[in-house]
């Protein structure tokens, strides 16, 4: 490979935060106009090395090369002026400017006499967006764009500054399949002008049908760089994790007789007159569109959204479950989808987060017994693997797989006998995810009942022993495990059978 | 953990004695008469009463809340107070008509903010108000005396040599840090301000918990109230105006999160202790009274900030 | 649900009103004292209509205005006259909304008392606009036709005070001075009379000056605090009798009231108790409510046609031990 195809490259980059070392060495080159996945776990580097590139971060040692000369940034304004730009999960853009203004906002076209051109710039703008294909209006207020057009216009911000090398942060993390295939074409588009693209996903799919290369990130550390046709999915994941896992989804035995849960004609926002039983010991997957209402069936369940209309029955009794509290207090455990929002108190200790549904069991008269919640809290610690430096380590410093585990730690330690999970493994590694099934299986094995919401159809057909596909906020097919397959359920879902 | 980072944590820990020791330090300099025992005494016994209301003021913010009612709370509580020890000259009956003043003013505040959802910036804004209004057509505008030596002792009194106030003081922080930190209550407090929802949804019962941190600043303001009164031998129509500034000041100079859901009690007494110990060796030292408000202002900004550098450094430290 | 969310709307509004109404008998709106024989007791007004005066006070959180709208209200009830009166609350921007609110009531006469010698100027301007006359007391207006302007003479005052000690001290010691609000005309001409005549005697050491907002709870304060850092205190001004009781619980506090020679200002009740028990030595009897009495009387007498003195200083006269009892602060 001659050097010269080299755009940047990376020898010995070592970073060192305050006690820790968050990059160990890394090598990594990247040629001119390939599309280069990065892939790895939470805490593997990835963020921390493209925030190095990109200038936001200096490097503690090693060398830094772009174009063959040698580089150390002090600013992601002097990497965007060398060539290199970063479209971040989060947009940089001002939502009341226009889609022009935004596009050229660092250097803004004036006329001689020093007034605003704004007809240039419209017509510079709209040069760009015909580039890429995307046919809006440049005076459009960007709030007025979908996700996907506004991260159109961070590309054409990218382009509008010459960049030669593009590093996107998921891009995909909020774009249906539709707006994918539009990016994908994009991305290979701009490959084929030349510009190199660095592209962190989680989600594996994507990058085998989009990159050229992959490199595999572990411990701060690059693994291993392949083109992609020289490996499979499962060699990707062990690289990943470290080891080997050869069934995502673990295999149960399930012959539930026994209803734990009954419900009648619930009723309340987004959902409509739904009916369902839960067995003992099942996993009763839910799936629908965004908007089908099965989110709110579960947040109803559980006394979060007030119920309208409708009866709960537990165990063959009725059931209050008006509110959380009382939710809980008849025996059901809930796993919210907005972890950061509603499942975790992330400036809280990961202590006192696991405690807080559980705080009778740890007090007596009121006052906490500290020895004993310390005790509980490393048997969850120990009993669901979390990667903690102490349990005084604050919610927000963990990663995605770690808080989720924090999370069914205080539900666990609740004893319910039915827990309803929404989205448990969103933004969850696959290591993590994979343990998350270990402990859904451990659940069921000691006869609790769950109730999986998910969208991710592998899941959700990997996890469920029956799954109820909801549209419109009514309940309109149950599959049994063996009857199951993506395209049967995405066509309940959409609409497309069954009317 | 090692060396470095355990001598991190302890300046975390400790930020705020470590800038009420600076200024100590310093002050000791300035003014002999700055380090004697009855002066330190006296400083003491001066911020008991902003201190005492910066135990409730503490509650309420570390559930994301304020109050601003709890200078109207001190005025009022302090006139009823006086009123009636004035009518029936029975000073438990006075204590008592003053605590409970407290009690339903922070129920009422309670009611509006953790039963009705009505933010708590505007809800104690026009209790303040109101309250104030209460106490001018109580007091007429003129001070209501305090005649009873007793009921006085509360303010001017000592035992085995410690003023009556500083002894209500240490009792008001020792109750505040068991609950805060060794009961299921406190718990509750740091679940509410550190994520409503997501306690909510832990089970806790956020409309309880909430009401009952109304209840308890207004409790101590309301004992703030007789202490104040106590101690000036009347009841004033303007007693406790702008003491909910002192309070909420000493809670943030303790590094308790205006945002709510983090910060810890004991820091708040340092706080209370950095703006007195400034009033007071600013008097010492005879400096010219117009220029005291700028030094006193000068001085908070200079302690925020070294306490937003602590804060950064461990944080990066726990990267 | 429905049901309980418009009971809470109605409870809210109640507070609301509530809230405004207490705020109303002290506050921006209006109380009024009323003549019970406003005919009878009006012989000289020629239509037999009842004469209507606003007074605008700068506040009414402080006893010694309190005293002045008593004053004020007695003297009304005995003429006959109706009594408009609004508070301030301390605030020169209120006062103007005051006055204003005052001129639309179309009353005969307006009598103010200003927060704010300079603020208050355009609103008696706008009282001339509308061809109403006004009077002011305690504090002169910068500007504006005035029909008549009456109060004390702080600066005396502070003299009277500075002499006092100077002749107690016998010339030599060291004093401490409690200053009240130093962006008020009364503070600043009291603090400068005292300053003037306690400069005259070199052996006289002032060795604090502070602060103290005329308030009791922060003079107290403040006091205890100078009683830490100045062993050998004599003597003890503070700028009003409120201060003075403040200082008075932190002297005897230490235990040091026969020590130092404590004068107040503004012969407060409670102040002259204290002289009678010795625990203070003097202060300046300006009363309050003849201010106010005396500006009723002469409002109506301009009314009635007769001559006003253009600038009336009443007497400020200095209560000590020997004369407390002769003393009258009131009716």
């Amino acid at each position: 490979m001659p050097e010269d195809d080299i755009i940047l490259k990376l020898d010995s980059i070592v970073k060192i935060f305050p006690g820790v070392k968050a990059l160990d060495g890394v090598h990594l080159e990247i040629k001119k106009g390939e599309i280069h996945a990065l892939c790895g776990e939470n805490g593997a580097g990835k963020s921390t090395l493209m925030k190095i590139i990109s200038g936001a971060h200096p490097y503690t040692s090693g060398n830094m090369y772009f174009e063959g000369e040698k580089v150390s940034f002090h600013s992601t304004k002097e990497a965007r002026d060398k060539g290199i730009s970063m479209i971040y999960q989060e947009f940089n853009l001002i939502p009341y400017l226009s889609v022009a203004e935004n596009i050229f906002l660092e250097a803004l076209p004036k006329k001689k006499n020093g007034l605003f051109d704004w007809k240039t710039l419209n017509q510079k703008a709209k040069e760009l967006l015909d580039r890429l294909k995307l046919n809006v209006d440049p005076q459009l207020p960007v709030n007025k764009l979908s996700v996907a057009q506004a991260q159109m216009v961070e590309i054409a911000k990218c382009l509008s500054r010459n960049a030669k090398v593009i590093i996107m942060d998921e891009p995909t993390a909020a774009l249906t399949d539709e707006e994918i295939d539009i990016l994908f074409s994009i991305i290979r588009s701009l490959s084929q002008e030349g510009i190199s693209i660095i592209y962190i996903s989680h989600r594996l799919d994507e990058i085998f049908k989009l990159a050229d290369r992959v490199t595999v990130f572990r411990d701060g550390k690059n693994v291993a760089t392949k083109s992609i046709g020289d490996i499979g999915y499962q060699e990707l994941v062990s690289m990943m994790v470290g080891k080997d896992i050869s069934d995502l989804y673990p295999h149960r035995e399930y012959s539930g007789q026994e209803t734990v849960l009954e419900a009648k004609n619930i009723t309340g926002r987004g959902v409509k007159d739904v009916s369902f039983e839960l067995k003992k010991g099942e996993i009763l997957g839910i799936a629908g569109l965004m908007g089908s209402g099965n989110i709110e069936l579960s947040k109803i369940l559980y006394g979060a959204i007030p119920m309208e209309k409708g009866e709960i029955k537990i165990g063959n009794a009725p059931a209050d479950c008006g509110t959380p509290r009382k939710a809980l207090r008849a025996g059901i455990g809930f796993v919210s989808d907005d972890r950061k929002n509603e499942g975790l108190i992330l400036i809280r200790s990961v202590k006192e987060n696991i405690s807080l549904s559980s705080l009778k069991k740890i007090c007596s008269h009121s006052f906490v017994n500290h020895k004993a919640e310390e005790k509980m809290v490393t048997k969850n610690i120990r009993s669901l693997n979390i990667k903690v430096s102490s349990y005084n380590q604050l919610g927000q410093n963990l990663s995605g797989g770690n808080q989720q585990k924090v999370v069914f730690a205080k539900i666990l330690e609740t004893v319910p006998s039915i827990c309803i999970m929404d989205e448990p493994t969103r933004g969850v590694d696959v290591g993590a995810k994979s343990e998350i099934y270990q402990i859904m299986n451990r659940m069921t094995e000691e006869g609790k009942s769950i109730i999986l919401v998910s969208s991710d159809l592998p899941e959700l057909i990997g996890m469920s022993d029956r799954i109820l596909i909801m549209r419109e906020g009514k309940i309109v097919m149950s599959l049994n495990r063996n009857e199951s397959n993506q395209e049967l359920i995405l066509a309940y879902a959409a609409g497309g059978v069954g009317e | 953990m090692n060396a470095k980072e355990k001598a991190f944590r302890v300046l975390t820990v400790h930020r705020t004695s470590i800038i009420l020791a600076l200024i100590l330090i310093v002050a000791a300099f300035l003014s002999p008469a700055f380090l004697s025992a009855s002066n330190m005494l006296n400083v003491i016994r001066q911020v008991s009463i902003t201190a005492i209301i910066g135990a409730g003021m503490t509650f309420v913010i570390l559930t994301g809340g304020i109050d601003l009612s709890v200078g109207s709370v001190v005025g009022l509580a302090g006139a009823f107070s006086a009123g009636v020890l004035q009518t029936t000259d029975s000073v438990p009956l006075a204590v008592g008509i003053g605590l409970l003043t407290g009690l339903i003013c922070g129920f009422i505040n309670g009611f509006f903010i953790a039963k009705c959802g009505i933010p708590a910036f505007i809800a104690t804004l026009a209790m303040m108000t109101l309250l104030r209004g209460c106490i001018l057509v109580y007091t007429n505008g003129t001070p209501i005396s305090v005649q009873s030596d007793i009921y006085k002792a509360v303010g001017k009194g000592s035992l085995a040599g410690i003023p009556v106030p500083i002894i209500i003081l240490l009792f008001v922080y020792l109750a505040a840090y068991i609950l805060l930190t060794h009961t299921a209550y406190g718990r509750t407090v740091y679940a509410i301000g550190g994520n409503r929802e997501a306690a909510r949804l832990s089970g806790i019962s956020v409309v309880k918990n909430e009401w009952i941190v109304y209840i308890i600043i207004a409790l101590l303001s309301s004992l703030a109230g007789i202490i104040l009164t106590a101690r000036l031998g009347t009841a004033a129509a303007t007693a406790g105006e702008g003491y909910e500034m002192d309070a909420i000041a000493s809670v943030i100079i303790g590094g308790t999160s205006l945002a709510g859901g983090q910060g810890f009690i004991l820091p708040t007494v340092i706080g209370a202790l950095i703006l007195g110990v400034l009033d007071n060796i600013l008097t010492l030292m005879n400096v010219n009274p117009f220029a005291t408000n700028i030094v006193k202002g000068v001085v908070i900004l200079i302690a925020v900030l070294a306490d937003k550098k602590f804060k950064d450094l461990s944080a990066k430290v726990n990267q | 649900m429905k049901r309980s969310k418009k009971l809470l709307a109605l409870v809210l509004s109640a507070a609301m009103i509530a809230a405004t109404a207490a705020g109303c008998s002290t506050g921006a709106a209006t109380s009024t004292a009323e003549s019970k024989a406003a005919e009878s007791a009006a012989p000289a007004q020629s239509s037999n209509k009842q004469l209507v005066i606003g007074l605008s006070m700068n506040t009414q959180t402080n006893p010694f205005f309190v005293s002045v709208k008593e004053g004020a209200q007695k003297g009304a009830e005995e003429l006959g006259a109706k009594l408009v009166v609004t508070d301030a609350q301390n605030d020169a921007s209120t006062q103007m909304k005051d006055v204003e609110n005052l001129i639309t009531q179309k009353p005969d006469l307006i009598i103010i008392d200003p927060a704010d010698s300079d603020a208050i100027v355009s609103a008696i301007q706008e009282a001339n606009d509308a061809k109403i006359p006004v009077i002011t007391i305690d504090r002169a207006a910068k500007g504006g036709e005035v029909v008549s302007h009456m109060g004390f003479n702080a600066i005396k005052a502070g003299g009277l005070e500075g002499q006092f000690i100077a002749d107690t001290l016998k010339g030599k010691g060291n004093v401490v001075e409690i200053q009240g609000i130093m962006g008020t005309n009364v503070a600043q001409d009291r603090s400068k009379g005292f300053n003037d005549v306690i400069a005259k005697y070199p052996d006289i050491k002032k060795v604090a000056t502070q602060s103290a907002d005329f308030d009791r709870a922060k003079a107290m304060k403040v006091m205890e605090n100078i009683l830490q850092a100045n062993k050998d205190i004599q003597a003890v001004y503070a700028a009003n009798d409120e201060m003075a009781l403040g200082c008075l619980e932190a002297i005897e506090a230490a235990g040091r009231t026969k020590d130092i020679v404590l004068v107040g200002n503004d012969c407060l009740d409670d102040t002259m108790k204290a002289i009678k028990e010795d625990k203070m030595k003097a202060t300046i009897n300006e009363p309050p409510y003849f201010l106010g009495k005396n500006a009723v009387q002469t409002a109506v007498k301009y009314l009635k046609g007769e001559k006003v003195e253009k600038s009336v200083i009443l007497e400020s006269t200095l209560v000590t031990k020997e004369n407390v009892d002769s003393v009258k602060t009131r009716d």
